[in-house]
């Protein structure tokens, strides 16, 4: 499995393998439902090691933030690379999420 | 930068018959590009564009897609490649018992393990580029032309393919639609990075949307280039091609043998 998690100040911190796409994403999305089974408040996903995604990880990524939301549950995005970071522009799926550069960043401010 | 060569014909021959449909084409694409195929009216384009997708195989000569020879490739391979293209047929090809939102999620629920509501997001995600967010529930029956050419756009993309092959996008449409149409692959090809390999006759939508023009004739490449370099090309068939005149080398009428032999016969 391409995720790897770990629990940092009371939130959970998911890292993301390799290219995020109709291959990996159903595997991916099992890992978050597993998470939003447990109503974990805040997550953060790191993308530092993701090197693609494609439309069915956007939609993958849409469909763990739709279903956090029915909680209140929250997610955030870090270390995205400059391409990804285009993909969600150009997608128009920039505003949905929150997207913070750094991890430490994105760990420390999440309140 | 040397540009990454995608699709390659070389000498392609095919023959329904007696008749050679196909008389030694050789072309390459380049990724990225949108890359128009013209010529009239039965001179190959849709016989051509059935060989680089590898429904139909040649006679002889080779051809590559995204690096694999067509004419070798296992079933394996060519369902993996079948993977990385999406086809836009000259009909649109819709189903007419599914709604919208079916038939661009066909691809997605043959061919993945996604989950209904991943794939029901990839296909809001899809109809929003071709401007027709919220058409999900609609049958195929209630919509226009244009619009159905757009749902058959939003399916071939389903699967964020590498390369995308339009047969006559834009036929049948008035001006204005095909101009939309026109304007969304450019915009996909260039948003998505997609490669764009397009068969039209419409001289207006060939200028406005290649990189480069392949021209047909009687089965042979009579000239290949950039839009530019066509534009101005001494051959007195392209010349007649893009003005459309009735009158020069090209003959519109291609009978085998004489009318009153024929007749008589
Ligand atoms: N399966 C087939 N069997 C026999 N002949 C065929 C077959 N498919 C196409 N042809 C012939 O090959 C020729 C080229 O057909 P094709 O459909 O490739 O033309 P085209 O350039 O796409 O024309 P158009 O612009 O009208 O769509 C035609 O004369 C057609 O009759
Ligand atoms: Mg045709």
């Amino acid at each position: 499995m391409p995720i790897r998690l770990e629990n940092k100040n009371n939130l959970t911190v998911c890292h993301i393998d390799g290219e995020i796409d109709i291959n990996s994403s159903p595997g991916i999305k099992k890992a978050f439902d597993k998470l939003i089974a447990k109503k974990e408040p805040k997550v953060v996903v790191n993308f530092s090691k993701v090197s693609y995604v494609d439309s069915s990880g956007l939609a993958t990524l849409v469909e763990v933030l739709k279903n956090m939301r029915t909680y209140g549950g929250r997610l955030r995005l870090t270390n995205l690379s400059p391409k990804i970071k285009s993909l969600f522009e150009i997608t128009k799926l920039e505003k949905l999420f929150d997207i913070v550069a750094e991890e430490e960043e994105a760990i420390s401010t999440f309140m | 930068m040397e540009k990454e060569v995608v699709i390659k014909a070389e000498n392609v021959i095919k023959k329904f018959g007696e008749r050679t449909i196909l008389n030694g084409i050789s072309l390459e694409v380049y990724r990225g590009d949108t890359f128009v195929i013209m010529g009239g009216s039965g001179c190959g384009k849709s016989t051509f564009l059935r060989h680089i997708t590898g429904a139909l195989k040649p006679d002889s000569g080779k051809i590559y897609l995204l690096g694999k020879d067509l004419t070798r490739v296992s079933d394996d391979e060519m369902d993996a490649l079948k993977k990385k293209i999406g086809m836009c047929f000259q009909s649109a090809a819709l189903f007419d018992s599914m709604t919208v939102g079916e038939n661009v999620s066909l691809p997605l629920r043959e061919h993945t393990k996604l989950e209904r509501g991943v794939i029901d997001i990839v296909v809001k995600m899809k109809l929003e580029l071709v401007g027709l967010r919220g058409f999900e529930d609609l049958m195929p029956s209630q919509l226009s032309g244009g619009m159905r050419k757009r749902v058959g756009l939003a399916r071939a993309i389903a699967m964020d393919p590498e390369i995308v092959f339009y047969d006559e996008p834009t036929a049948g449409l008035d001006p204005i639609v095909a101009g939309v149409i026109d304007k969304l692959i450019l915009d996909l090809s260039k948003k998505l990075s997609i490669t764009s390999i397009v068969v039209t006759h419409d001289m207006k939508s060939v200028f406005s949307i290649a990189d480069r023009v392949a021209m047909l004739y009687e089965g042979k490449v009579l000239e290949v280039g950039t839009s530019d370099e066509i534009k101005r090309s001494n051959n007195p068939s392209v010349q007649q091609f893009i003005s459309g005149s009735p009158d020069g080398p090209i003959r519109f009428f291609q009978q085998k043998d004489d009318y009153l032999e024929h007749l008589i016969r």
